[in-house]
């Protein structure tokens, strides 16, 4: 099971050249049944990513395009009146896939984006009075542009928060661009890509995350983050009880990546930044773009041991 | 200090906070103000409105070289006012000084807490000073805004409400109120372990152990209390109320003083006759070591002797209300066989002066051969010529003795008894002056009798073969309504009575109502003098005794101390949990490990996991890399993947690799 996760991980690094970090930080996320929001400049790969990991898992993919004038029912889908038979009849829209990648989401309004959001935190949607379960696993990669902020809609905390992560690709490094320019890897190759895991061997592994161990010791450890970040003057606010728990699921889908039964602190410290990165602000700067620095000083100063 | 700890201590201070702290501080230093030098006052208001402005950010905190130069200034002054740094006048000033200056450079909570627990001590130490029954309802109040400050401090929903604050404090009071009282009731008094210095008090009005012709006058002008004194019995009649200070018996001419022999101790023979009276006394404060009581003094308290000239005396000055049992003999027969030096006492006169009374003594003794007839014949001589009894005699001159007996024959009870004195030692009969108080104001409304300082008296007392001791009273053959009924009426109405203390409420006695109330204002003191500030020693003991049959008292404080040390277990175990630490065995043993590579120059930053600590170790020692794995991976399995694993086994391997590294000394 976790050497088909492995070639997974190795499959996406070859198309996507030189993030090892990144992947295995996103299949991390989906693995923990979290949301993933990607946070990049266009053009670095973010769609990449997200095909490609729906190939390799073998995932439906969908991708929905945010633009000012995005309606809810084109996220959802809309009831068409069938004249034949006299009934409204139900078209379903984007969301019904297991992998959506919702791209620009910062550019639609926030009725629109309220919609998919919702839809992320229940697993189903309610249209015209019916609830409709979306498939499982359901998966959403949001992207945003975090520069060129004219004219969109920033996402508020609140709905931060529901995303278990927020990564950014950040530039290739020289060797992978030199690889990337030399026509030897990039979208071209995403077709080459075969599933490798399927529906039910990714539900069996999301299963067995939870009972990953997590000792006494180690939860004494994420207790001592979250109690720092919510007495440390240089914290805005603190991390949400959602946000402990988010930590430690994530924590705990990184050590079943590292072939682990049992969480140890680093794993806590690998997925940190990724996971309270956007949950934090400075006090000097509560409206400012994340706790970058104050993660980094989470990691260093809070006892590990 | 790491950025945690700061961040931690310097908690901002809440606005309720500040303010109960400002009001708390008013109320604990207004009963110091009477032996406060003035400054500390003006230092107090000044540090106040400085950190009123630090708090409405128009004024700095202090830096360092103006706290420096306020503590310097404030120890000169100290140093200057009171003089010296000694003394428990001086450790209140410092006290209350520190108590005011820490407030300017408050800054977080515990600045604050410390401010707080400075006014807890500060109030106490109020108490040494004045423990009446108003001062002690007047405590509460202090006490209550130091709590609410307390709680005020604390970030809570109240820290914006100080009213809240004020009746959560009030109530924490009254939850306290039963816990006091349990152990005002059983907590042991304990002797102090060293002798702490009383107030000195300034002015304190009372006998002195000397008497010059006006002395005693003085006292008549004074309506303070001196002590009460509640019978077991019936009251005696007030012409027995003696009440005995001192005896004095050397004579310079003009002045009676103790006779340096009368202080060694050497326990007087007399004979137990009559029927006893028990009486217990409740002594104001004197700063004089003697004790007052009727002759004579069958059994004194734990802490006094029964002197040679038969006065109580107690090691130690009476610097605080004293409350001790006399059980006394009225009867008694002191002294018959007399003792030499006793008697060489009584007979001393100054070389020359006085001749007039001198010839006059010898006359008399010629006429009346036997003491007692020449001492009625005195007597009767006081009582037939035209001797006059007031408090404001004329002045005498060199021979005071004479210019009274012949000339003016004006005086008060000292110059009755002295010259009575004078007379019979100059005839032969050895005889001294006593002094203390005579009589007492009887309060209906709690059975005692009050004695104040204008009760202040002296009397003759002259020996005979066979009988022993007697006391004469000159001045009852004088103004004998002094003896039955008091000074008030003695002195009648052209002479006004305590007219230069109109303040004194026993000047204002024939006014009914003001009296009653006056009476029951003393009697209510009276209680809590007895049943409160006395309630100790031997006292305590016997409540307790009554309480618990004849329980063995040592065993009963050892429960009491165990109970007491048992509770603390409690709460320290509950504080602790010792038991949580059983785990901890690994984390001992892994700050072993971490001390061991410290000597290594491997730091452990307190973020860094073993994992990545034993990475970085294993990169610069690659010799020991092996060992410091197993050492990590034992320590993982056990702490964080759950593997049951005895302590011996990672303690082992840290031993394993203790051996594998070089030894080294250094810091760690």
């Amino acid at each position: 099971m976790r050497t088909r996760l492995e070639s997974c991980l190795q499959s996406i690094d070859r198309v996507l050249l030189g993030k090892e970090l990144q992947v295995r930080l996103a299949l991390t996320c989906l693995l923990a049944r979290g949301h993933l929001l990607l946070e990049d400049l266009p053009g670095m790969g973010k769609t990449t990513l997200s095909h490609a990991l729906a190939r390799v898992l073998g995932l439906g993919f969908q991708r929905i395009q945010f633009t000012a004038d995005l309606l809810p029912g084109d996220i959802l889908g809309t009831s068409v009146f069938d004249r034949e038979s006299g009934q409204f009849v139900f078209y379903p829209g984007p969301i019904f896939a297991e992998l959506i990648l919702a791209d620009e989401i910062n550019r639609a309004t926030p009725k629109s984006q309220s919609a998919l959001l919702e839809a992320m935190e229940e697993g189903q949607v309610t249209i015209e009075g019916a609830t409709r379960p979306l498939p499982a696993p359901f998966f959403v990669i949001a992207t945003q542009n975090p520069v060129s902020q004219g004219g969109t809609f920033a996402l508020p905390e609140s709905q931060l928060d529901r995303f278990l992560m927020r990564l950014s690709l950040g530039y290739p490094a020289r060797a992978a661009e030199r690889a990337l320019l030399m026509g030897g890897s990039g979208r071209q190759r995403l077709p080459e890509l075969a599933p490798i895991l399927d529906h039910a061997l990714l539900a069996e592994i999301q299963a067995e995350i939870p009972r990953v161990r997590v000792s006494d010791a180690l939860v004494d450890y994420v207790l001592r983050l979250v109690e720092a970040t919510r007495s440390q003057p240089q914290f805005a606010w603190g991390l949400s009880p959602r946000g402990s728990l988010a930590l430690l699921a994530a924590s705990r889908a990184w050590a079943f990546l590292a072939g682990r039964d049992y969480v140890i602190p680093e794993d806590v410290q690998a997925v940190l930044p990724a996971v309270a990165g956007h949950r934090l602000r400075e006090r000097a700067d509560p409206a400012g773009h994340g706790g970058g620095t104050l993660v980094q000083w989470l990691l260093r100063e809070v006892a590990a041991v | 200090m790491t950025a945690a700890q700061s961040g931690a201590a310097l908690q901002p201070i809440p606005r309720v906070g500040l303010t109960w702290l400002l009001i708390a501080q008013l109320l604990v230093i207004l009963p110091h103000l009477g032996h406060l030098p003035a400054w500390i006052v003006g230092l107090w208001l000044g540090c106040a409105g400085w950190r009123i402005q630090i708090f409405r950010m128009r004024a700095p905190y202090p830096n360092g070289r103006v706290k420096a130069a306020l503590m310097l200034g404030t120890g000169l002054g100290v140093y200057l006012s009171r003089g010296g740094p000694v003394g428990l006048e001086a450790g209140v000033v410092l006290l209350i000084a520190a108590f005011v200056l820490k407030l300017v450079e408050v800054r977080s909570r515990r600045d604050a807490l410390v401010v707080v627990f400075l006014g807890f001590f500060a109030l106490a130490t109020a108490c040494l000073f004045e423990d009446g029954i108003l001062a002690a309802l007047y405590y509460l109040l202090p006490l209550a805004a130091l709590l609410a400050a307390l709680i005020g401090l604390q970030q809570s929903a109240l820290a914006a409400n100080p009213w809240a604050t004020l009746r959560l404090a009030g109530g924490l009071l009254l939850q306290a109120a039963p816990l006091m009282l349990l152990l005002f009731l059983f907590f042991p008094r304990f002797e102090p372990l060293w002798t702490l210095p009383g107030p000195r008090e300034r002015g304190v009005t009372g006998l002195s152990d000397s008497m010059t012709p006006g002395d005693i006058a003085e006292l008549g002008r004074s309506g303070e209390l001196a002590f009460r004194v509640g019978f077991e019995g019936p009251l005696p009649e007030r012409s027995r109320l003696y009440w005995r200070a001192l005896t004095l018996e050397h004579f310079d001419g003009r002045r009676w003083s103790q006779a340096p022999g009368a202080q060694q101790l050497e326990p007087p023979a007399w004979e137990k006759r009559g029927e006893p009276l028990a009486y217990s006394i409740v002594m104001q404060p004197s700063n004089q070591p003697w004790l007052y009581s009727l002759d004579v003094a069958g059994s004194a308290p734990d802490d006094a002797r029964l002197m040679d000239d038969f006065r109580l005396q107690q090691r130690r000055p009476v610097t605080q209300p004293l409350l001790y049992r006399v059980v006394s003999w009225p009867d008694a027969l002191r002294e018959p066989e007399g003792s030499a030096s006793a008697l060489r006492r009584a007979l001393q006169l100054p070389e020359r002066g006085n001749p007039q009374s001198r010839a006059w003594a010898a006359e008399l003794r010629r006429r009346h051969p036997q003491p007692e007839a020449l001492v009625q014949a005195l007597l009767d001589h006081f009582n037939r010529e035209p001797f006059h009894y007031t408090l404001k005699p004329p002045l005498l001159g060199r021979d005071s003795i004479d210019e009274f007996l012949f000339a003016s024959r004006q005086g008060f009870c000292e110059h009755f008894s002295s010259a009575m004195t004078f007379v019979l030692r100059a005839a032969g009969i050895p005889a001294r002056v006593v002094t203390g108080y005579q009589g007492g104001e009887f309060n209906p409304a709690g059975n005692y009798l009050l004695v104040h300082q204008f009760d202040a008296h002296a009397w003759v007392e002259y020996w005979q073969p066979q009988q022993g001791w007697s006391a004469v009273d000159p001045t009852f053959q004088v103004a004998p309504e002094r003896i039955e009924r008091g000074l008030q009426q003695a002195l009648g109405e052209e002479q006004g009575f305590l007219e230069e203390a109109p303040l004194s409420l026993a000047r204002y006695r024939d006014i009914g109502w003001l009296n009653r109330l006056r009476l029951s204002w003393d009697n209510l003191n009276y209680g809590w003098q007895r049943w409160v500030l006395g309630y100790q020693g031997e006292q305590q003991l016997q409540t307790l005794r009554s309480w618990f049959g004849n329980a063995d008292l040592r065993l009963l404080g050892v429960a009491a101390v165990a109970s007491v040390a048992a509770m603390w277990a409690v709460v320290a175990l509950w504080l602790f949990k010792p038991w949580r630490r059983e785990g901890d065995a690994q984390q001992r043993l892994f700050r072993r490990f971490e001390r061991l590579l410290a000597r290594h120059g491997l730091q452990r930053g307190p973020g860094e996991g073993p994992r990545a600590f034993a990475e970085r170790a294993a990169r610069q020692l690659p010799a020991q890399a092996g060992a410091i794995w197993a050492f990590v991976v034992l320590f993982e399995a056990q702490r964080y993947a759950g593997r049951e694993g005895a302590p011996g086994e990672l303690a082992r391997a840290l031993r394993r690799l203790r051996r594998t590294l070089p030894w080294r000394v250094g810091s760690g």
